[in-house]
C-alpha cells in the first residue's frame, strides 16, 4: 500500500512539474544557451550569422560608450541606495510608532510604487523643466537662480535618481516596516530599563536586528538600478551627451537601433557578470560588518 | 505643540507623495498657458486633451489589450505555479531538488542576458506583433512557484491524508481543498504578478510594433517619446489615462497590495 | 471571486478573438495586396485617396492599406517586419539608406526584373536619380518615388522688423541677422525670440535636417562616402559645425526643448525644413502671418545654385510578396501623374520627377502654390545618402559629435569631425 502511493506520487510529480520543464528549457535554457553562441557572431538578425570569435568582447574593452553607461548606473546607484535606505529607514520607523492615520500615511507612500513608471517620469520630466517647471518656478519665487535638473550633464543622472528614490521608497518603506514588525518588543523594554535614548536604540537594536532586510533591499535596488531603462528613455533619450546613458538604454540601443545581435549579447553577458560582482562584495562589506 | 509640529511635517511629506499625481490630473484639464501655475485649480478647465488623445492613438484598444495580457499571464501563474509549487512542497519524486534548485538558479539570471535570445526566439516562432509573445514568456514565474512552495510547506497534512482517502487526485486537492485555503496566497501572487505585467514596458516595445496590439504603457510611452504629441498636456492625459486604473484598483484594495509587497520580502 | 473572473474574462477573449478573425474573411480569385505608407494624417489622406481609386478600377487586385505602425522610427519597424517576415506587398515609405541592408538579407524585389522597369523609370525620373539608387551588385530594389528638398524657412514680418529685407545668404550673415533676431522681447530678463531652432535631440535621423544637408549644400553637393571610403573630415563638416557651435553658444538657437511649434508661435525667425511645412503652416497660421523660403546658408564664397538634402522617400516590393506582377502594377500606379499630383496636393511632398517644375500637367499647382515651386526647381540640386548598410551608426556618430561640439561646446570642430571620422571608419571595419 504505502509503496504504491510512493509510486503514484511520483509520477504526479512529474505531471505537475512538467509546465515548468517546458516552459524553462523553452524560455530559461534555450535563451541562456542561444546567448552564449551569439557572443561569437555578428548578426542583425535578418542576414546570416558571422562567426567572428572573440571580436565582440575585443570590441567591449574599447567601448567608451559602454564603460560610461556603467559608470552612469553606478552614479545612480551611488545616489539612489543611500538615499533610498535612509529615508525609508527613518519614515518605516516613524510609521511604526503608534501614530493617527496610520493607514494613510502609509498608502500615500506607496502610491507611486503602483504606478507606470512611464507616468512618474512623464510627470517628473515636467517638474524638472527648465522654464515651466514646478521646481524651478518654486526656487525663482523664493528669489534662487534655477537649476538645470536634466539639462546639465552632471545633474541629468542624479535628477533621475532622485525620481526613482521618490518612486521606490514606498516599497522599500513596507519592507521594512514588515521587518520592524519582527522585532521583539521585550528588547526595546530591556533598553528603556538601562536608560537608552531613541536614538540608541535605533543604532543598537532595530539596525542589526533588520539587518536581512536591509541587505534584501539593498540588493533589490542594485538590481533595479542596473535595469534602469524606461526613465532615460522618456525623459533624456540618454543625453545630455549620455550621460544618462544606462546599461539597458544601450542594450536596447545596439540591439534595436542598429541590429546589432551578437554585441548586444555581449553586453548583457557583461552587465549580468558586473551584477553579480557587484552583489558579492556588498554582502561581504555589509554581512559581515554588522555580525562581527 | 511638538505633535501638531511633527504631524504638519509628516503630512507634508505625504502630500509630496500624491500631489504630482493630482498637478498631473489638472493639468491635464488646463490650458497649456497655465501650466507652470503651482495651484491645482483653473477657472479654464476643459476635456479637450483627453479627446485629443482618444482621436489620436486607439487608447481603448490598447487598455483592452493590457487587460487581456495581465489576467491572461495572472491566471496562467497562479495555476501553474501553485501547481509546481504544490509538487515541490508536498509530492516526492526523484529530481525535486534539482527542479527546485534550478527555479532558485532561474531567479538570479538578470534578464539582461536573456533579453536578446527571447526577441530572437519570439521571431523564430513568428510571434512578433502577437498575443502569444506577450503572454506565453510570463506564464509561469519562478518567483510565484517559490512563494507557494513555502506556503503549501506549511499546509496541515491531514487534510491532505482526508481528502486523499475520499479518493480525491492531487489535482483536485490543490484545487478544490489547498486553494479556497491559501487566499493570502493566491493574493500576493496575483497583484504582484498583475502589477508587474500591466506595468511592463520593455518587453512589448521590444516584440511588438502593431498598434493594435500594443499594451497601454507601451502605447503612452510610444506617444510620448515619438513626437506625435507636442502638447503636454496632451501628454499627460495619455498618462493619466494609463495611471488611473491602477490608481482605482490601488485604492479599493490597497491594504492588500500593501500586505502583498511585505510578503515578498520576508519570503523572497 | 474565481467566477466573476472568470465570467469576465470569457467575453473578453471572444471579443479579442471575434476582432481578429473578421478581418481573415476574404473573397476568392481575388488577388490582395497589402500596402504600408507612412503614418502621418496627410499621407493616410493621400494613400486613402489613391488606394480606394485603385480598388473601384481594378476589382481583382484589391489593395489594402495599413499605415506603417507608430513607433520611434519606420526603419525599426520596418527592420523587424523583415526578421519576422511580416512585411506587406508594397512600402512607400523607405528611406534608401536602409534599402542595402534589405537587399543584402533577400528582403526585397529587384525592380529591374519586370520588363518595362527602366522604360517606366527613365520616362518618370532623372537617369542621376536612378543611378543613384542602384545597388552594388547592379540591380535597382527601390522606386524613387519623393524627396522633401530642405531649405530655409523664414518669417518675413520678424525679418522685416529687425531691418533684414534679404534672407541671409552666407554664415556671416546669419550671424549678423542673429544679432538683431534673438532678444528678450517683454523685457523679463530672459531670451524669448531666437533667430532659429535646432533639434538638440541626439536621435541620428535629426541630424539630415540640419548638419547633413547645410554639409550638402557647403560642399556643393558631397555626400559622406567618396568611392566607399568614409570621407567628411574636410573643411565643410568643419565649417558646418563651426557654424552650429557658434549659434548654440551665442544663444542664437534655444538649448531646452519648448512646447509647441516655436516657428508658428513666431518665437523663432528661421528653420530648416522640408515642403511638407507648408501643408502645416497653411492650415494652422494666424493672420497676417508670413513666410517664405530660400536656399539653405553657406559659407563665404560657394557659388550658386546651391545644393541640399533630398530627403528622399522610395517605393519598395518586399519578396515576402506572392503576387509581384500585380504589386508591380500598383507601383506604377503609385507613381502615375495623376497620382504625383494628388501627392503635391495633399502633403506638398515633390514627386521625383523630371522637369516637375516646367511640366503643363502641374502648372496649374504651381501657380497656385507658388511657394512649393522653390522646393519643385530645388529638387534638381539635391543629393541623397550613400548606399552603405551601417548609415543608421555613421549618423549616430554624427549625432554624438554634433551634441558634444555644437550644443555644449566641449570639443573643437575640428577634434570632433577627425574623431567622428574615425569612429565611422572603425564602424565600417567591423
Amino acid at each position: 500500500m504505502k509503496k504504491m502511493n510512493k509510486y503514484e506520487n511520483n509520477r504526479v510529480g512529474y505531471l505537475m512539474g512538467l509546465p515548468y520543464i517546458i516552459f524553462f528549457l523553452l524560455f530559461v535554457a534555450y535563451p541562456l544557451i542561444f546567448s552564449f553562441i551569439l557572443v561569437f557572431h555578428k548578426w542583425d538578425i535578418i542576414g546570416p550569422m558571422n562567426f567572428v570569435g572573440f571580436v565582440n568582447f575585443s570590441h567591449l574593452l574599447h567601448d567608451s560608450l559602454f564603460w560610461k553607461s556603467l559608470g552612469n548606473t553606478l552614479i545612480f546607484l551611488a545616489i539612489h541606495i543611500p538615499l533610498q535606505i535612509i529615508i525609508a529607514l527613518v519614515i518605516a520607523n516613524i510609521l511604526n510608532q503608534k501614530i493617527v492615520a496610520r493607514g494613510f500615511f502609509r498608502a500615500a507612500f506607496f502610491l507611486p510604487v503602483v504606478i507606470s513608471g512611464v507616468v512618474v517620469t512623464m510627470i517628473w520630466q515636467q517638474l524638472y523643466s527648465q522654464e515651466t517647471g514646478l521646481f524651478n518656478m518654486l526656487l525663482s519665487k523664493i528669489s534662487l537662480p534655477k537649476i538645470p535638473w536634466l539639462i546639465s550633464t552632471k545633474l541629468a543622472m542624479p535628477s533621475i535618481a532622485i525620481m526613482a528614490t521618490w518612486k521606490n521608497v514606498g516599497l522599500y518603506i513596507v519592507l521594512f516596516l514588515a521587518g520592524l514588525q519582527n522585532v521583539p518588543v521585550s528588547l526595546y523594554e530591556a533598553a528603556d530599563l538601562d536608560g537608552a535614548t531613541g536614538v540608541q536604540k535605533f543604532l543598537h537594536i532595530t539596525i542589526p536586528m533588520i539587518n536581512p532586510t536591509i541587505i534584501m533591499v539593498l540588493i533589490l535596488s542594485t538590481l533595479g538600478g542596473f535595469s534602469l531603462f524606461i526613465e532615460p528613455y522618456v525623459m533624456t533619450g540618454g543625453g545630455p551627451m549620455n550621460s544618462t546613458l544606462s546599461c539597458v538604454l544601450y542594450i536596447y540601443k545596439q540591439a534595436f537601433y542598429f541590429n546589432h545581435m551578437g554585441y548586444a549579447a555581449t553586453l548583457g553577458f557583461a552587465v549580468a557578470f558586473i551584477i553579480m560582482i557587484v552583489v558579492i562584495i556588498q554582502r561581504r562589506l555589509f554581512e559581515t560588518e554588522i555580525y562581527t | 505643540m511638538k505633535k501638531v509640529l511633527f504631524y504638519i511635517v509628516l503630512s507634508l511629506v505625504a502630500l509630496s507623495f500624491i500631489y504630482p499625481f493630482i498637478w498631473m490630473v489638472s493639468a491635464t484639464l488646463r490650458p497649456e498657458s497655465e501650466l507652470s501655475n503651482l495651484s491645482p485649480i483653473s477657472r479654464n478647465f476643459s476635456t479637450s486633451n483627453y479627446r485629443s488623445v482618444l482621436e489620436k492613438i486607439p487608447i481603448g484598444r490598447a487598455f483592452l489589450n493590457s487587460l487581456f495580457v495581465s489576467c491572461s499571464i495572472t491566471l496562467s501563474v497562479l495555476v501553474f505555479a501553485s501547481m509546481i509549487g504544490y509538487a515541490l512542497a508536498r509530492l516526492k519524486f526523484i529530481g525535486r531538488e534539482l527542479i527546485f534548485m534550478v527555479i532558485l538558479f532561474t531567479m538570479m539570471i538578470p534578464f539582461q542576458i536573456t533579453l536578446i535570445p527571447l526577441y530572437v526566439l519570439m521571431v523564430k516562432f513568428g510571434w512578433t506583433d502577437t498575443y502569444q509573445a506577450l503572454i506565453v514568456p510570463g506564464m509561469i514565474s519562478a518567483f510565484g512557484i517559490l512563494l507557494f512552495t513555502q506556503y503549501f510547506k506549511a499546509f496541515p497534512q491531514s487534510i491532505i491524508d482526508a481528502a486523499r482517502m475520499d479518493g480525491c487526485s492531487d489535482l483536485g486537492i490543490l484545487f478544490r481543498i489547498v486553494w479556497p485555503n491559501s487566499i493570502p496566497a493566491l493574493v500576493t501572487v496575483g497583484i504582484i504578478t498583475f502589477m508587474n505585467t500591466w506595468n511592463d514596458i520593455l518587453w512589448p516595445l521590444v516584440v511588438i510594433r502593431k498598434q493594435s496590439i500594443m499594451t497601454m504603457p507601451q502605447m503612452v510611452t510610444l506617444f510620448a517619446v515619438g513626437g506625435q504629441a507636442p502638447q503636454v498636456g496632451v501628454q499627460l492625459a495619455s498618462a493619466t489615462m494609463l495611471a488611473a486604473p491602477i490608481v482605482i484598483v490601488y485604492s479599493i484594495f490597497q491594504r492588500y497590495f500593501i500586505a502583498s509587497m511585505a510578503r515578498t520580502g520576508l519570503k523572497g | 471571486m474565481l467566477k466573476s473572473i472568470k465570467s469576465f474574462l470569457i467575453p473578453l477573449f471572444g471579443l479579442i478573438f471575434l476582432s481578429e478573425s473578421i478581418s481573415l474573411c476574404a473573397k476568392d480569385n481575388v488577388v490582395r495586396l497589402t500596402y504600408w505608407p507612412s503614418s502621418n494624417p496627410e499621407e493616410i489622406e493621400l494613400a486613402t485617396s489613391i488606394v480606394d481609386e485603385w480598388n473601384r478600377t481594378h476589382p481583382y487586385i484589391q489593395v489594402d492599406m495599413q499605415p506603417l505602425p507608430a513607433s520611434q522610427s519606420s526603419e525599426e519597424v520596418l527592420f523587424t517586419a523583415v526578421a519576422a517576415k511580416t512585411t506587406p506587398d508594397i512600402c512607400s515609405n523607405i528611406w534608401p539608406g536602409i534599402v542595402p541592408e534589405f537587399a543584402l538579407a533577400n528582403a526585397l524585389v529587384a525592380l529591374d526584373k519586370f520588363k518595362d522597369f527602366w522604360d517606366v523609370a527613365f520616362l518618370r525620373t532623372t537617369k542621376n536619380i536612378l543611378e543613384s539608387f542602384i545597388s552594388k551588385n547592379g540591380h535597382i530594389y527601390q522606386m524613387p518615388w519623393k524627396g522633401n528638398p530642405i531649405m530655409m524657412e523664414y518669417n518675413v514680418r520678424l525679418l522685416r522688423d529687425a531691418g533684414i529685407f534679404k534672407p541671409p545668404r552666407t554664415y556671416a550673415e546669419f550671424m549678423n541677422a542673429a544679432k538683431e533676431l534673438t532678444r528678450d522681447t517683454d523685457g523679463d530678463g530672459t531670451i524669448d525670440q531666437w533667430i532659429g531652432i535646432i533639434n538638440v535631440n541626439p536621435v541620428w535621423w535629426h541630424r539630415f535636417f540640419d548638419f547633413y544637408s547645410l554639409y550638402i549644400a557647403a560642399s556643393r553637393g558631397r555626400t559622406l562616402f567618396e568611392n566607399g571610403k568614409v570621407d567628411f573630415n574636410n573643411e565643410y563638416a568643419k565649417d558646418v559645425f563651426r557654424f552650429l557651435q557658434e549659434g548654440f553658444k551665442k544663444k542664437y538657437f534655444p538649448m531646452g526643448t519648448l512646447q509647441g511649434n516655436q516657428f508658428l508661435l513666431e518665437h523663432v525667425a528661421i528653420q530648416f525644413v522640408g515642403p511638407w511645412d507648408i501643408g502645416f503652416l497653411e492650415k494652422n497660421k494666424p493672420e497676417n502671418f508670413e513666410y517664405d523660403f530660400a536656399p539653405l546658408p553657406v559659407p563665404e564664397g560657394t557659388p550658386e545654385p546651391i545644393l541640399t538634402y533630398s530627403d528622399p522617400k522610395n517605393i519598395v516590393i518586399f519578396s515576402t510578396t506572392k503576387h509581384p506582377e500585380e504589386a508591380w502594377e500598383f507601383v506604377k500606379f503609385l507613381i502615375s501623374k495623376e497620382n504625383d499630383l494628388q501627392l503635391l496636393k495633399i502633403t506638398y511632398q515633390m514627386p521625383f520627377r523630371k522637369d516637375l517644375d516646367i511640366d503643363p500637367a502641374f502648372k496649374k499647382y504651381f501657380k497656385e502654390n507658388p511657394k512649393t515651386l522653390k522646393f519643385a526647381k530645388q529638387i534638381s540640386y539635391t543629393r541623397g545618402t550613400d548606399n552603405i548598410p551601417q548609415l543608421k551608426e555613421i549618423f549616430d556618430a554624427i549625432a554624438q559629435a554634433f551634441e558634444y561640439c555644437c550644443v555644449y561646446g566641449q570639443q573643437t570642430p575640428e577634434d570632433a569631425i577627425k574623431n567622428a571620422t574615425e569612429i565611422c571608419k572603425q564602424i565600417i571595419e567591423r
